[in-house]
């Protein structure tokens, strides 16, 4: 760094001290912060990836004209409001102002419209956008989607954080898959990808945090930048990546394991932030193929197994031993079902067993290599076995797996994590399992119930029909909730004002000098 | 090249006894010998000798370090290392003879036919050329990581990878014997080519086959814990000595035993099985050099 | 010399062309597209669909054959269909992190290789020439990912001398480069260093029974005399045939030794194709691979001829 540079970066450092942080602060503003995760993103296109280790970085760089906050609520985020018509089918946006992208020039409704139009063609997750029917500027900080029916979860749709409906440059959302430049309006801009290596990403100069908030509030709110640089370094082996953290080499790491946790907790140089619940843990049964078609037999397995044996022993110290479809913090929590969760008796197990059609063949669990979704599959192994039921284990990488899980071949078990929908709300819980998508098999009371709740208007009548559809999880045994996990954040003690949400969020956060 | 072993075999009074004695003569072999017996033994004997089982998960005595209850310590299931370990020379060392087996069979049908059949020489070896340039572990990675990581996979994968070597040297020995003199004697005397190249060829090829095999097998132990590192060796819950490494991989700082001892094991086999080699070869082939 | 020069270089090309044929075979085998790497467990069947189209992904595979053909013709090995650069890039900005790491595990090796088997082979027999010698063999016996893993918990985590993992570019901060690259080094040459031992010391103990060894020795000359200037120059045929196999292994143990320590070099960008099926780069990336181990093959070819001119004839 030149002198020259360096007179500029304290200058503007002391002009953000005065003008943002109070004085009582002792830190100076400024300074990098790298980041220790497992693997780097398939693609920083974020509208062709729902993949998590995208999101951690993409929701830095791009925003959306509505995000979700702390509680998972839709609030404005680009736009700064939003006005319905009465019959529900038009939604009129209005943008904020003097919002610029990272090339400099100012977003206006030209470019909202060619993203979500963008996001309708070749968006991984443009089922979010069915719903609508026309895209239209309306001057330059207007933007009207009409609908073709009216659907009360539009904001939701929109601001989902799956594979985000992020605003990109016009000239950008003409180009086609994973094929732009990474410009967008967040706080953070985009310097480099180093596939294996790492992401960096620095402040964005010219960010103008939404003046509607005072403070950082999920993935939305006040989003102001107190550090200059942050690069996401991928270490795919854990004790390399705590031992980066000890070494002062990062200073944070995205998720260590239970014991990992439990030493570093003792060590005052570290805080660690327990992100619980993050995800269900949840165990598909193939509905399509013998004998996990029989619902006598997946209750026989429900029953045999015992969920904090499977939870503690894949998740150590991170995770809830809770059945329900929704988080326990969740409004629609309810105990529907729940007498049939986590039984552990394999008496009761081999009663259903010899209502069942199951005459000894061998059943087949899928699993992708996770170490914790193996070690799920492991504990099922052997939990079966008791009960006289033969199993072999498949493991194979992401790719196999998720194309033999996606077909009604090949696998009667298959487990893996389920974090953004019961962050999305009990409604995307529920179409996981509509027309038979995650059991291959549709069943008609699910489907059923997950329609009439999404045409339901009132809260109550939504949670009078989450209950009806947790009950039918648990009747049919339409698949089984192992429990929640969490994950574990670590800070050192230079990183300061960090809060820990589904993405580690940097802004907000200060370095210690 | 194998005139030495050819003066070897057919000596005096009984050639086998002579044999044993020379092998049992060789420091490296009597050694390598005893330390592979031992981990053979353990894994014939795990039933008897292990004081645990080694699927049944105890979460609650997990990450436990040696201690006397557990000599090796526990993982993260809460199974017993030691027992684990011993019963995962079952499944490693069963991964090795299958291996053992298909590249002894394939190599020697290959490096037999090149051989021997001049016309098919050239274009076999310049394919066995191949495979042999395309590097093994990676061959061994997509085959395990996309067909599945099962048992027969691993094998037919680890198989496909040490084939190309073996055939290269049965080839050698056989360009070497085809042209001498007891050869051009059973040619003339119009012996058949399937008569030729076992009664006579094969037989003499022998010697530099077993030592190749030997060292083969030692790789393959190496080989089954890398591919196991990588999240594609056999599945659970039968334990293998890169498996078990590779389950306690999370957990290296605060719980070393687990990915320490099966790696003693490894080093403690494969060292067995160099130096068995070795022995054998000084004693069967003493041309051969590493 | 030059008809033996284009004989050898003209063997590659069948080589290559099965390799191509081979990588080909594999991808065909391998279930599971790009998309996966993209997608979630909450993706549709729909949803994996439309984006192979829009990854371009749907074009029948014969056409992708000839098509790739044409390209690798003209020296282009495709565009990655994640990282979004021609594979050739991709490849070549890894390939200095691979053969450095190759390079000094291979410097490092011959040195302490050479030196603990002359040193073996002059003292035959004693002990020293069994410690030696069963320290090449624990070497050579050791599983390498796991001897990285002992590394990085002593020496990052618990003395915390070298970083655990990650690189550091030479241009950026040379001290670190170092810093950065002497772990994996260490873990890459320590198999190398026993089979380079062992290979030195029986070509020593090939050389030190002859007889112009001996009538050196007679001459009065003193051992390191004998040993440097008339042994070693006639044992480095053997010693050369070992480096050659050895500069080919270690691309293949280079693979794990960047995954333990979060390198970027070929291996791992291979590993990573493989496991997110970006196809054009696997194959890109197996066919460079094997060709510099088949020019490596070929420089070692090369280096026996113009020593021993017997080979040229054969």
């Amino acid at each position: 760094m030149n002198m020259k540079k360096l007179s500029l970066g304290l200058a503007m450092g002391l002009m953000a001290s005065i003008a943002i942080v109070p004085a009582a602060f002792a830190q100076t503003p400024g300074g990098e912060i790298i980041i220790a995760s497992v693997q780097g993103p398939p693609s920083l296109d974020a509208h062709v990836t729902n993949a998590q280790v995208a999101r951690n970085i993409t929701l830095h760089v791009y925003e959306t004209l509505y995000a979700r906050n702390e509680n998972g609520d839709a609030v404005p985020d680009l736009a700064e409001s939003v006005t319905v018509s009465e019959d529900g089918k038009t939604y009129n946006f209005k943008l904020r102002e003097g919002v610029k992208f990272h090339n400099g020039k100012e977003m206006t409704s030209e470019d909202v419209v060619a993203s979500i139009e963008r996001y309708r063609d070749i968006g991984v997750s443009k089922t979010l956008v069915a719903a609508v029917d026309t895209v239209a500027a309306d001057g330059p900080y207007n933007v009207v989607i009409t609908l073709k029916e009216p659907q009360s979860v539009f904001l939701d749709n929109i601001s989902s954080p799956r594979a985000p409906l992020a605003i990109y440059p016009a000239e950008e959302a003409a180009k086609g898959a994973n094929e732009i430049d990474y410009i967008g309006t967040g706080p953070f801009k985009f310097v480099e990808y180093i596939p294996d290596s790492h992401v960096t990403l620095e402040k964005f100069a010219d960010y103008v945090p939404n003046p509607a908030y005072t403070e950082r509030d999920g993935l939305a709110g006040k989003k102001e930048v107190l550090i200059d640089k942050v690069t996401f370094r991928f270490i795919p082996e854990a004790g390399a990546r705590t031992a980066a953290l000890e070494s002062g080499a990062v200073q944070i790491v995205e998720t260590v394991d239970g014991p990992t946790a439990e030493r570093l907790r003792a060590d005052p140089k570290y805080i660690i932030h327990d992100v619980l619940p993050f995800a269900f843990q949840v165990i598909k049964f193939n509905h399509a193929l013998a004998p996990t078609d029989d619902v006598n037999f997946r209750k026989a397995v429900q029953a045999a197994l015992d969920m904090e044996e499977i939870m503690e022993i894949s998740y150590a110290d991170i995770n809830q031993v809770d059945g329900g479809w929704v988080f326990p913090n969740s409004p629609f929590a309810t105990s529907a079902g729940i007498d049939q969760y986590n039984v552990a008796d394999l008496e009761a197990a081999k009663a259903f067993l010899d209502q069942s059609a199951y005459n000894g063949e061998t059943v087949t669990f899928i699993t992708d290599n996770l170490r914790p979704n193996v070690d799920v599959a492991t504990v099922v192994q052997s939990r079966l076995e008791a009960i006289g039921v033969k199993m072999d284990i498949s493991v194979a990488d992401w790719p196999t797996t998720s194309k033999i899980g996606f077909t009604p071949n090949g696998w009667n078990f298959w487990t893996h994590g389920f974090g953004i929908e019961p962050f999305e709300g009990p409604g995307t819980v529920m179409s996981a399992w509509v027309g038979g998508s995650g059991q291959m098999v549709p069943d008609p009371e699910i489907d059923r119930i997950a329609g009439e709740f999404n045409a339901a208007l009132t809260d109550d009548a939504k949670k009078a029909l989450f209950t009806e559809f947790q009950q039918r999880m648990f009747d049919n045994m339409v698949a089984i909730k192992a429990g929640n996990y969490g994950l574990f954040q670590v800070t050192n003690d230079k990183v300061e004002n960090f809060v820990s949400f589904r993405i580690p969020r940097m802004w907000g956060v200060t370095l210690a000098q | 090249m194998s005139t030495q072993a050819l003066d070897a075999l057919p000596k005096a009074q009984s050639p086998f006894l002579t044999f044993m004695s020379r092998l049992l003569d060789n420091r490296s072999f009597v050694i390598g010998a005893t330390l592979f017996l031992f981990v053979v033994l353990l894994a014939v004997f795990a039933d008897v000798i292990t004081p645990y089982e080694p699927n049944a998960n105890n979460f609650r005595a997990r990450l436990q370090p040696p201690s006397a209850e557990h000599w090796f310590g526990t993982d993260h299931f809460g199974r017993d290392i030691l027992t684990r370990v011993i019963y995962g020379g079952r499944l490693s060392l069963t991964i090795g003879i299958a291996v053992v087996i298909f590249t002894g069979v394939f190599g020697t049908l290959i490096g037999a036919a090149a051989g021997y059949f001049r016309r098919l020489d050239n274009i076999i070896m310049r394919f066995m050329d191949a495979l042999m340039a395309f590097p093994s572990i990676l061959l061994a990675i997509t085959v395990a990581a996309t067909l599945g990581a099962s048992v027969p996979n691993v094998i037919l994968a680890l198989g496909i990878a040490t084939t190309p070597h073996t055939a290269r040297i049965v080839r050698a020995s056989v360009l070497v014997v085809r042209e001498m003199e007891y050869v051009e004697a059973a040619r003339a005397l119009g012996a058949g080519h399937a008569r030729i190249l076992f009664r006579h060829i094969l037989a003499n090829s022998l010697a530099p086959l077993i030592v190749r095999l030997t060292y083969v097998f030692a790789s393959v132990i190496l080989a089954e814990a890398v591919l196991s590192y990588l999240g594609v060796g056999p599945p659970p819950p039968a334990p293998t000595f890169g498996g078990i490494i590779a389950n306690g991989r999370d957990f290296m700082v605060e719980a070393p035993w687990v990915t320490l001892f099966p790696g003693l094991i490894i080093l403690f086999t494969v060292l067995g099985l160099n130096l068995l080699g070795d022995g054998l070869r000084d004693v069967l082939d003493p041309r051969i050099k590493v | 010399m030059r008809n033996y020069l284009i004989r050898r270089i003209i063997s590659v090309l069948p080589v290559l062309f099965f390799v191509s044929l081979l990588s080909f075979a594999v991808i065909w085998i391998i279930p599971g597209d790009p998309t996966a790497a993209f997608l979630d467990a909450s993706a549709t069947p729909e949803q994996v669909e439309a984006l192979r189209d829009n990854l371009g992904l749907n074009k029948p595979p014969l056409l992708q054959v000839t098509e790739w053909y044409g390209q690798v013709l003209t020296g282009n090995l495709g565009q990655s269909i994640l990282m979004r650069t021609p594979v050739l890039t991709a490849i070549l900005e890894r390939l200095p992190l691979t053969l450095t790491l190759a390079a000094m595990a291979l410097v490092l090796a011959v040195l302490l290789g050479v030196a603990a088997g002359v040193f073996a082979a002059t003292r035959r027999g004693t002990w020293a020439d069994q410690t030696v010698m069963t320290l090449a063999l624990l070497g050579l016996s050791v599983p390498d990912f796991w001897l990285g893993l002992l590394l990085i918990v002593v020496f990052a985590v618990q003395l915390g001398w070298f970083p655990s993992g990650g690189y550091v570019p030479f241009m950026q901060d040379p001290a670190a480069w170092l810093s950065s690259m002497v772990l994996p080094t260490l873990t890459l040459a320590v198999v190398q260093i026993g089979f380079i031992a062992r290979m030195t010391r029986s070509a020593m103990l090939d050389v030190i029974n002859q007889d112009f060894i001996r009538t050196a020795h007679a001459k009065g000359l003193s051992e390191l005399y004998v040993v440097t200037r008339h042994g070693l120059p006639n044992a480095m045929m053997p010693i050369l045939t070992v480096t050659g196999i050895i500069a080919g292994a270690l691309l293949g143990s280079a693979v794990v030794v960047e995954q333990v320590f979060a390198l970027p070099g070929v291996g791992r960008l291979i590993i990573g194709a493989i496991l997110s099926r970006d196809y054009p780069l696997i194959q890109g990336g197996l066919l460079f691979l094997t060709l510099i181990y088949l020019l490596i093959n070929l420089g070692v070819d090369l280096l026996y001829a113009a020593v021993d001119p017997r080979v040229r004839l054969e």
